[in-house]
């Protein structure tokens, strides 16, 4: 018995670190393509203002 | 796109087209949607498939998803070293971005690799950790990987930095086939390799095809990150590029 809980406990923390590290990686991919998509808009301004 | 036909060429790869950009969710999708189906069936073949170990019990099914982590985690190095090699050589920055995203995967997956094996070792050897030759060599890499991101992080997006990394990575590698020959050279507690280089494997059928199947299933994980932190990182080199064009 004692063996099955360890194995539980083994799964569950892959999983569980599976799955928190997919949310951190789309959260981070979202965080750049803001980013991306502010900054191309300030160099649009930049060259609507040099033009 | 005109935006990104500023300087390097990296911009200009970026701005060859919709068609490229497009393609990478449809992959992503296929990818994702196989590493479901691969965790069910290894998760059946796992818990229900492959018998149980007559003498390590239950715990022996920790392995499944050990021994994949291992060994992914161990190959992540050699694409780490890859990349910076071809980076080196060609002085394409898409090979460095390949080299960033297979070094965090690696990090994640000798992560699990090294906690899975220490709850395995709790249950069979009675302790968390031990200084088994296995064990330690598999911990040097994990700090060697630490250190590749620590470096990256602190040097920060430039070719210094690309080219420090993939120093790093090829002196790193010396540390790969140490650890797989490590339960040879010196006497350890870790079991012997089960799937030996140029010999028949030292498993029973069912428990081979779990393990096969879970392999299977953490590569097809792998690529999956894989094309994810490739393009974040793309998209991390172009915000960067982009805003350091405005200051």
């Amino acid at each position: 018995m004692q063996g099955l809980t360890y194995l539980v406990v083994a799964y569950v923390i892959v999983w569980v670190g599976l799955l928190a590290y997919l949310g951190v990686v789309m959260l981070r991919i979202r965080g750049v393509r803001t980013e991306l998509a502010a900054v191309k808009e300030l160099v649009r301004e930049q060259q609507e203002k040099r033009s | 796109m005109a935006l990104a036909r500023q300087d390097t060429n990296v911009k200009r790869r970026d701005a060859s087209g919709p068609g490229q950009a497009e393609r990478f969710p449809i992959v992503s999708m296929v990818l994702l949607a196989l590493t479901f189906i691969g965790m069910m069936i290894s998760i059946w073949m796992i818990f229900l498939y492959a018998p149980t170990d007559a003498i390590e019990g239950d715990a022996q099914r920790i392995f499944y998803f050990h021994l994949p982590s291992a060994i992914i985690g161990m190959l992540s190095l050699g694409i780490v070293a890859l990349g910076g090699i071809v980076y080196l050589w060609k002085k394409d920055e898409r090979w460095d971005w390949v080299a960033r995203a297979a070094a965090e995967l690696g990090t994640v997956f000798l992560t699990f690799a090294l906690i899975t094996g220490s709850i395995w070792g709790r249950t069979t050897w009675g302790t968390w950790w031990t200084w088994d030759a296995r064990l330690t060599t598999t911990l040097i890499l994990w700090f060697i990987y630490i250190g590749y991101l620590m470096l990256r992080s602190y040097m920060g997006r430039t070719p210094a930095s690309a080219r420090a990394g993939a120093v790093l990575a090829i002196i790193g590698l010396i540390d790969v086939p140490i650890i797989y020959e490590s339960v040879n050279w010196w006497r350890t507690l870790h079991p012997q390799a089960v799937l030996p280089l140029g010999s028949s494997p030292q498993l029973p059928l069912e428990m081979l095809l779990t393990l096969v199947v879970a392999f299977i299933t953490f590569t097809l994980l792998f690529s999956f990150l894989m094309v994810q932190l490739y393009q974040l990182e793309k998209m991390q080199t172009l915000a960067q590029q982009l805003r350091a064009s405005v200051e």
